[in-house]
């Protein structure tokens, strides 16, 4: 009696008079190669019946064998048939997987306009296939864990022996083998396990989609972790920096790089603070607005309902569900949503007197700068509302309050030994070529300090 | 997570963060007492605190904190009492930096008085700070330490152009009032206790100490600049002239233009000012756990306490700030020197035998 419906068994007979079963699991299995690389040859086989020789027989490269049933039930659904026969010893698992892959495309999360365009998917074999082209070398170990008792996920902690530091090698892989969850359908299940504070808001793993910047982040000598099922790839240590830097910014001149981090820098920060600020000014320090720009807001406040905390939050409320509501909606809805958010937010609420001109101008500056960093929107989402809140209730002096808890937050963050907010706290001046101001690449000679690679030097 | 304080981040603080606490109250204060003569006053001051600075940095050769040193020199009770005396100071130390904070928020922050609730999460981020351990600062003045001197020199550059340096001269007429008006400042000038605080945090590199003297130099440098500026600026008015760092580069002539953009540098000064007004509370809770222990529960405890007992002081002594004030720096000003000069410079012959007695 089989387990599923979708478990069948394909018998036949050789030569030799062996009767052959293969165990498959049907939707996952690849019909055409079992019968080329397994049935075919086996068909004039009248050799003995160990499974060392029926082995031999057979023409495939991957192959192993089994005698646990446990194992065998595990490699039949992962789509890998078994092959039984009368008086075997072990029974033969064949790598016959049938692959489901979509194309490799450019990744939506890291578009670049230079540089590579080549973004991972959701097959971790392609994955790793793709970080190895990129580093020919045998000190790139790819050691393949599983986790999730019922989904089994091939977990996949790529790194350069030699280069990436062997303590968090060995603290990775036992926080995985640790996992005890019965499914794991991404790797941002993973992360969670994999950071020192999962109930902090602050980031602690880094994410990538691209195969070359995941490389190069395993050159610098971090460890890099892929999930079968997962486009995104996972970097550790994490370093706050490391979002403010974009690929693109190795691919064109240092200035230019230094400048496009100095904006994202400041994009996010003002994204963050200005509602705040905006607030904070209006109930408790109009002196932080020049004279006629005092003039101007107050002209258009002057018939809004709501007090200025609520009015923002409101607005940024409503920001929030139009940009959720057109990621989930359908491509041609969405543009007819985005007309209608346009129009609601932009003229309608203006003009009943809803919402003030200039609230509507600074959240739309905000969510557009907040994307200048797009890996870390989710953070700095809920922090815009934080300090908004903490400007509302108790203006500047709450954003300073709030700033003074976030900072405290960032600089005690740490995992695996490595300081979140390096190489600004602690100050590592040697890391901070590649920091907010991007030096040359003949100036960056050595990996990062403050990940500990034994080996130090990556140039001469 | 390691609690330890690298030499850089300890001169940070030295140089850039030891001296925020004395841009608020005291240079009003000194102009009273000295007039034109605020600079020689403070000059004093400096030179003493830079001498306990040196002996308390000196006293981190050993790799020892406070308690230990105690211990290990004069015995465990002596230990005990020498550090609940220090936590003592502290907390009265504490007290004229948080009133100081206090009224700048107040004058600073808003355009009305708010209401004194509105101190309520200072203490809650007070309360969490007290729990944890000090060596975290250290990473705090990596950021807070370029960020107030830059803050700093943009707001000079925003006063000295209306700053009538001539109005420092004659040096010296006020005479003996030099001497008096440091006596009565020294309740700013605390730092070698608090380095005493950071002892066994620190890694010491040979030389930090006179490296430290000279980051304390150095920033005293930039008070006395700045008390220069502000009575440059304000003069006979000076007395009456409180929370002296907000109010020098309001007269910068694009402020007319761009609005007041030398508040984005005092908001970043004073957010450094947070933490460097807490540092005497969190060197007290510090103390707590070198001496009786520090698990998450009594850090809570500690922190409990010593802000419980700040917030009662400051309650009880809301509206009589300025004879508080006036008792502390008239009558209890030798508290401070005992503390912050002395005790350093005590400490240090226990330190060479510290080594016999083990």
């Amino acid at each position: 009696m089989l387990p599923a419906e979708d478990i069948l068994t394909f018998d036949f007979l050789s030569e030799g008079g062996i009767t052959f079963t293969a165990l498959f699991a049907d939707p996952v299995t690849d019909k055409e190669l079992l019968g080329t690389l397994v049935v075919r040859p086996l068909l004039h086989y009248c050799g003995e019946k160990s499974a060392k020789a029926v082995g031999e027989r057979l023409a495939s490269p991957e192959l192993r064998s089994f005698k646990d049933l446990k194992e065998l039930a595990n490699e039949v659904l992962t789509g890998n048939p078994v092959l039984l026969w009368d008086g075997m010893d072990e029974a033969l698992v064949v790598g016959t997987k049938k692959v489901f892959v979509r194309a490799v495309m450019e990744p939506p999360t890291g578009v670049t306009v230079k540089g590579p365009r080549e973004g991972f998917i959701e097959d971790i074999k392609i994955n790793t296939s793709m970080v190895r082209r990129r580093l020919k070398t045998g000190e790139l170990k790819i050691k393949f864990l599983k986790a999730g008792r019922r989904s089994k996920t091939f977990i996949a902690v790529c790194y350069l022996e030699g280069t990436a530091n062997e303590e968090v090698v060995r603290g990775i892989e036992k926080r995985i083998e640790g996992i005890d969850i019965d499914v794991i359908p991404d790797s941002s299940y993973l992360s969670d396990f994999l950071c020192s504070r999962p109930h902090a808001l602050i980031k602690q793993v880094g994410t990538t989609e691209k195969p070359d910047v995941f490389a190069a982040k395993l050159a610098e000598g971090r460890v890099g972790v892929l999930v079968d099922g997962s486009p995104i790839a996972l970097t550790l240590p994490y370093l706050f920096m490391e979002d403010l830097q974009a690929g693109e910014d190795y691919f064109v001149p240092p200035v230019r790089a230094t400048l496009t981090r100095i904006l994202r820098l400041l994009a996010m920060l003002a994204a963050m603070y200005l509602p705040a600020f905006y607030v904070a000014a209006q109930l408790f320090k109009l002196q932080l607005f020049p004279v006629k720009l005092l003039l101007t807001i107050a002209g258009s406040i002057k018939d809004i309902p709501l007090s200025p905390s609520l009015e923002m939050l409101l607005v940024l409320l409503m920001l929030e569900v139009l940009n959720e509501a057109s990621i989930r909606m359908p491509k041609y809805v969405g543009m007819a949503l985005s007309v209608v958010g346009a129009l609601v937010l932009g003229e309608t609420a203006v003009r009943a007197g809803f919402f003030s001109t200039p609230a509507i101008i600074i959240v739309a500056f905000s969510a557009i700068g907040l994307y200048a960093v797009p890996d870390l929107i989710e953070v700095t989402s809920v922090v815009r509302l934080f300090l908004l809140l903490a400007a509302g209730s108790l203006g500047t002096y709450g954003i300073v309050l709030a700033t003074a808890f976030l900072l405290l937050e960032l600089v005690t963050t740490e995992n695996y030994g490595v300081p979140l907010m390096a190489p600004f706290s602690p100050m590592l001046p040697r890391d901070m070529k590649d920091g907010v101001v991007k030096f040359g690449l003949r100036s960056l000679k050595t990996r990062p300090a403050v990940l500990k690679s034994p080996n130090k030097r990556r140039m001469k | 997570m390691t609690h330890r304080i690298a030499p850089r981040q300890l001169l940070f603080f030295l140089a850039c963060l030891a001296p925020l606490g004395k841009l608020i109250l005291m240079p009003a204060q000194l102009a009273a007492e000295t007039k034109n003569d605020l600079w020689l006053s403070a000059l004093l001051s400096l030179a003493v605190e830079t001498l306990a600075v040196f002996a308390a940095v000196l006293l981190a050769k050993k790799g020892l904190s406070l308690f230990e040193l105690l211990r290990r020199s004069l015995g465990r009770a002596a230990a005990y009492v020498g550090c609940l005396l220090l936590v003592l100071f502290f907390l009265f130390a504490a007290y004229i930096p948080l009133f100081e904070q206090k009224l700048m928020v107040q004058s600073v922050f808003y355009d009305t008085l708010p209401s004194d609730l509105l101190f309520a999460p200072f203490f809650l981020l007070s309360l969490y700070l007290c729990v944890k351990p000090l060596g975290c600062y250290g990473r705090i003045f990596d950021i807070l330490g370029p960020l107030a001197a830059v803050a700093f020199f943009f707001l000079m550059i925003f006063s000295v152009g209306e700053t009538d340096f001539m109005a420092l001269a004659p040096v010296g007429v006020t005479g003996t009032k030099v001497l008096t008006g440091s006596l009565h400042t020294t309740a700013w000038f605390f730092d070698g206790a608090l380095v005493l605080a950071m002892l066994g945090k620190i890694d010491y590199q040979k030389g930090l100490a006179w490296k430290s003297a000279l980051a304390y130099a150095v920033g005293g440098a930039a008070v006395l600049l700045f008390l220069a500026v502000f009575y440059g600026i304000f003069q006979d008015i000076a007395p009456v002239q409180f929370f002296a760092f907000s109010k020098t580069a309001k007269y910068f002539p694009a402020i007319n233009l761009l609005g007041r953009i030398d508040y984005l540098f005092i908001y970043a000064m004073a957010l450094a000012m947070v933490f460097s007004s807490l540092l005497p509370l969190i060197s007290a809770a510090e103390l707590l756990r070198e001496s009786f222990g520090e698990s998450k529960l009594k850090s809570l405890i500690y922190s409990l306490v010593l802000n419980g007992a700040i917030a009662a002081l400051s309650s009880v002594f809301s509206f009589a700030f300025p004879a508080a004030e006036r008792l502390i720096t008239r009558t209890l000003f030798w508290v401070f020197p005992l503390f912050d000069v002395l005790l350093p410079l005590a400490l240090l012959p226990l330190r060479a035998r510290e080594g016999r007695r083990i």
